[in-house]
């Protein structure tokens, strides 16, 4: 089940030669004075969870943004499967097959579970322009179809009974869930996802790794901004540890542990 | 991100099926076929035809304002600018009814992408700022250029649409309030069912989308720009033919018409009706056209009461007409389920 949601954006990709499916060359960005990426270049491959890790305000989730689209680049190269995505908005990257969610959770609170997984599709809908004003077979087809994958998601991210309630009235970890299959009804082929475990439970937090687990296997790339180390450990194939702003090491999960300047970095001098 | 709260419904939305549809839809048809002949006197059939444009514009501005969320001030600019640019093409260049009709809803709808394509930065307050400045520049405009629209002193004499001859039927003239009433109310109908039809496809989806959180539409590939430009450029292009019919139905044009009280008026249609729902400002702009009506025997008192009655809803019931439809059915649930249990 877990391959028909990479299935779309598989399709239609362009593999890079080197088996790279991101890279970004001295991507820099800065706000005022502050540095928050300095010079980051990074090779994202095909398949596998690729953790970004370090301190508080290491520029994590700067990075993040940068990839999404949020935030645009002072500086530096971005290329997602050999298309240059610098400069590109972040609602056209999603159509290159990048999805998202948000550490300050960012549901449509106020709109039933199944209506933020149903806006997912927007990208995916195949319905002639006049069928928007009078409905017809292929409206009623899309329909059907959207609704069908919704249920499986919600399913997928155990939410299915809740499609009803209200977004918001979900409790934390629930609506975490809620907002990866939301990101998930797009298709994506990298999945960048900022700090999910935060705010979570032991019983949540392996159900988590668990679905992106099972994503991976499915052949997604999931790009992981944590905080948590062993989290990281347990799920992660490669590691970047970035210390204010900068890279300071890139490797194994195992050889980050094992790195001087990483163990500094987290423990303090 | 916005920095103003969108009154939210209770309950999930509405998603009724296509056969009570059709049975409303039916039920709307008969009573705009009945309701000219319940009132005889002109003095409330001029009410209904003014209601049934009220109805156009409220249906169009809950479209930019309860779906894309868009705090659009300045719908009295469209409904200005489709009367003056309908009435100017037939009683300038001499072009037929129907197509200054048709450029009257396009010169509008240009004027709301092009607002909104400007403002496209502003949200919430600073929105609705920039669209209040546009509704008074457009009054202003109309207003001083004289060689144009006649400016206060107004244009007179403009001519009801005109008469249909259909085969094997009298011919209808658009002369009595009855037939007016009948062909603005058909078209406000018409704008409904395609306005309903939108918001229940994936565009819809869309547009709350959009109006709930901007930074996670965008993250979901929708082009926020783009989609709030469509909002309004729909919205306000339904106002356009509200002031085409407008301009042929009372037969003069004076600036004072669109001055920028009127779009608070439709706005309150919209809020006390429930924004985010169709049905709503439909209720909205009916009830707030005959309310004033109604309360005439007050004298200048019927402004307060007017206003007090707005500011109670706004209070007490932000999901207008249809959140207090909303809360009157599930009391009456409740009250059935325990009659049926013992």
């Amino acid at each position: 089940m877990t391959t028909s949601f990479t299935a779309a954006g598989q399709a239609q990709g362009r593999r890079n030669p080197d088996g790279v499916l991101f890279r970004s060359e001295s991507l820099s960005k800065s706000f005022g004075g502050v540095h928050a990426v300095r010079d980051i270049s990074l090779n994202i491959p095909h398949g596998g969870v690729f953790a970004i890790i370090g301190p508080n305000g290491a520029g994590k989730s700067t990075l993040l943004n940068l990839m999404s689209g949020l935030y645009q680049p002072n500086s530096g190269t971005m290329n997602l499967d050999g298309v240059d995505i610098v400069g590109l908005p972040a609602h056209r990257r999603v159509r290159l097959g990048l999805a998202r969610t948000f550490q300050k959770i960012r549901l449509f609170k106020h709109l039933p579970v199944l209506d933020n997984v149903l806006a997912g599709f927007h990208i995916h809908h195949d319905i002639p322009a006049w069928q928007y004003v009078a409905h017809g077979t292929a409206f009623r087809h899309d329909y059907a179809r959207c609704r069908d994958e919704a249920s499986k998601l919600l399913t997928f991210v155990g939410l299915d009974g809740r499609a009803k309630a209200r977004a918001g009235s979900l409790p934390y970890g629930e609506q975490r869930m809620l907002e990866l299959a939301r990101a998930l009804a797009t298709s994506p082929r990298l999945l960048l996802v900022d700090e999910p475990a935060a705010g979570l439970n032991a019983a949540e937090v392996e159900k988590l790794l668990d679905r992106i687990t099972q994503l991976r296997a499915g052949g997604m790339t999931i790009v992981i901004v944590e905080h948590n180390m062993d989290l990281v450990m347990k799920i992660a194939d490669r590691v970047l540890v970035m210390d204010y702003g900068q890279y300071l090491f890139e490797g194994t999960p195992a050889e980050a542990q094992l790195n001087p300047s990483v163990i500094l970095a987290y423990l303090g001098a | 991100m916005s920095s103003w709260e969108h009154p939210r419904l209770v309950g999930p939305l509405d998603r009724s099926s296509g056969t009570s549809r059709r049975c409303w839809l039916l039920a709307t048809m008969v009573s705009i076929a009945l309701l000219p002949l319940a009132f005889q006197d002109s003095y409330w059939r001029a009410n209904l035809v003014v209601c049934a444009l009220n109805v156009m514009l409220a249906i169009g501005l809950d479209f930019i304002l309860g779906y894309a969320g868009q705090l659009n001030l300045g719908h009295s600019a469209f409904y200005g600018i489709g009367a003056y640019a309908s009435t100017l093409l037939i009683m300038k260049l001499g072009v037929p009814f129907w197509i200054a009709f048709l450029c009257g809803i396009v010169v509008a709808g240009a004027a709301g992408m092009a607002l909104s394509m400007f403002a496209v930065r502003l949200r919430g307050h600073y929105l609705a700022i920039a669209s209040l400045g546009f509704a008074v520049i457009v009054h202003q405009v109309l207003v001083n250029w004289i060689n144009l629209t006649q400016g206060p002193l107004g244009i007179y004499g403009i001519k009801p649409p005109p008469e249909i001859t259909l085969p094997g039927l009298p011919v209808i003239s658009f002369g009595n309030s009855a037939n007016m009433f009948y062909l603005i109310a058909g078209f406000a109908l018409a704008f409904y069912v395609l306005l309903d039809q939108l918001v229940r496809s994936p565009i819809g989806e869309t547009l709350t989308a959009i109006r709930e959180d901007e930074v996670s539409a965008a993250s979901l590939g929708i082009n926020c720009m783009a989609w709030k430009v469509f909002a309004f450029g729909t919205g306000s292009a339904v106002a356009g033919a509200a002031g085409a019919f407008y301009a042929s139905f009372v037969g003069t044009l004076v600036p004072d018409s669109f001055i920028i009280t009127e779009s608070f008026t439709i706005l309150a249609m919209v809020i006390v009706g429930g924004m985010g729902t169709l049905i709503g400002p439909v209720w909205g702009a009916i009830l707030l056209t005959v309310l004033p009506e109604v309360l005439r025997g007050f004298g200048d008192l019927r402004l307060v009461l007017y206003g007090a009655a707005l500011t109670l809803v706004v209070l007490f019931m932000p999901g207008g007409i249809v959140q207090a439809a909303q809360i009157v059915r599930a009391h009456l649930d409740r009250l059935r389920s325990r009659l049926k249990s013992g």
